[in-house]
């Protein structure tokens, strides 16, 4: 379903909505390229993370919906330690520096990737922050979110649950 | 000091005048969120510096709920008649317009004669073009209207979630005719001057957005 940008975007850019409307089922569809660097300078691809369950969260460091759900990624995290889930944040069109500031006063147990000049925030036609994908086992699109929300309880939780579900039972 | 004045004509929306002696006037439409202070002091600061300021709320004059979405609900024939006024000044105008208060100016623009709209400059404030947006889906900006002739330029906040689309907004006004150009601010967010916790930085910017829209007037060839 789309949405109308003029309200929602600035919405939560400027007023920083606690939580967003909710996560978009979508058709399993393709997931576009991703082609990041961590903090360390390594290239990252979504192959890197192939035959887990992803959620990769758009964020920025000035951006303050999306430090406030950034705590409840790290707890999903340690929530699902030993299960088949990645948690890729992507910082949108800032340099390292200003990251590595950020990190310096949040502590992350997941992976931080960058995206200086936006081309990965392009090619997934990013509009707000924060947005989040979740990716399933094969790398393909299932649910969108755009704005913040809280990633280890309620609807989130669940929809992460049943990505990680599908693949018990691909297993079997 | 200087008296503000309210609804100079019956027929135009209302709008907050700051009376100066210099030849330019500079229509200033502020954003869905209605007019803040730092907006209402920089307006007093630049037409103590010469520059008659008309400060708009279009939210405000309409009773409209704060909301982006309203300024698509501005009578773009009122703000036509609001242009047309302050070009009958004499004095050289040029508007400014915040977020998707772009739509209404921008309507206005297209609405007037080509020989009007060539007199005008417009600086528009991280605007908000688009019509629907998804992700995972390329962008659609509204189409307003002929813009031949109109200077337009586009202050950007490079802390947005815009400021990657920003090519893609400019070539969309391009092909509609207007002569863009944009300026990256440094180290600001949207809406800077009214965050619930500004950094230092904005806190500042804040303070000299009067110094800065006067550059930016004078850069881009508003003068």
């Amino acid at each position: 379903m789309k949405r109308w940008l003029g309200v929602g975007m600035l919405a939560l850019v400027l007023a920083g909505a606690a939580h967003a409307a909710g996560l978009e089922a979508r058709s399993a569809t393709s997931a576009p390229e991703l082609r990041a660097s961590d903090l360390m300078g390594a290239s990252r691809t979504l192959a890197d993370y192939r035959g887990k369950v992803v959620l990769l969260n758009f964020w920025a460091s000035w951006c303050p919906p999306c430090l406030r759900e950034m705590p409840s990624m790290e707890r999903l995290r340690v929530k699902m330690a030993g299960r088949p889930l990645a948690i890729v944040a992507l910082d949108s069109a800032e340099t390292a520096d200003e990251v590595n500031a950020f990190l310096s006063r949040m502590k992350l147990g997941f992976p931080i990737l960058l995206d200086p000049d936006g081309s990965n925030t392009k090619r997934w036609k990013v509009f707000a922050l924060p947005t989040t994908f979740l990716l399933d086992a094969e790398g393909r699109v299932r649910y969108v979110l755009t704005g913040p929300t809280e990633w280890d309880e309620g609807e989130a939780l669940g929809a992460v649950e049943s990505l990680l579900d599908e693949m018990s039972v691909t297993a079997k | 000091m200087w008296v503000c004045a309210f609804a100079v004509r019956a027929d135009l929306p209302d709008h907050q005048v700051f009376p100066a002696y210099g030849q330019q006037l500079l229509l200033w439409a502020v954003s869905e969120r209605g007019r803040t202070e730092p907006e209402v002091q920089a307006a007093q600061k630049l037409a103590d510096q010469g520059v008659e300021t008309w400060l708009l709320d279009l939210v405000a004059a309409y009773f409209l709920p704060q909301l982006a979405s309203s300024m698509d609900a501005v009578p773009p024939q009122d703000l036509v008649g609001l242009l047309r006024a302050a070009q009958a000044s004499g004095k050289r105008v040029a508007v400014a317009a915040v977020s998707r208060a772009a739509v209404p100016v921008l309507r206005a623009a297209a609405a007037l004669d080509p020989v009007e709209r060539q007199r005008l400059c417009v600086m528009l404030m991280y605007p908000n073009l688009y019509t629907v947006v998804e992700p995972l889906a390329e962008p659609d900006f509204l189409i307003v209207g002929s813009l031949a002739g109109l200077r337009v330029q586009v202050l950007q906040p490079r802390r947005s979630a815009a400021t990657p689309w920003l090519p893609g907004l400019l070539d969309h006004l391009a092909r509609q005719g207007a002569v863009t150009r944009y300026v990256i601010l440094e180290n600001l967010r949207e809406g800077w001057w009214a965050r619930e916790t500004p950094t230092e930085f904005e806190m500042a910017e804040s303070r000299r957005m009067d110094a800065m829209l006067l550059r930016e007037l004078n850069n881009g060839g508003c003068k």
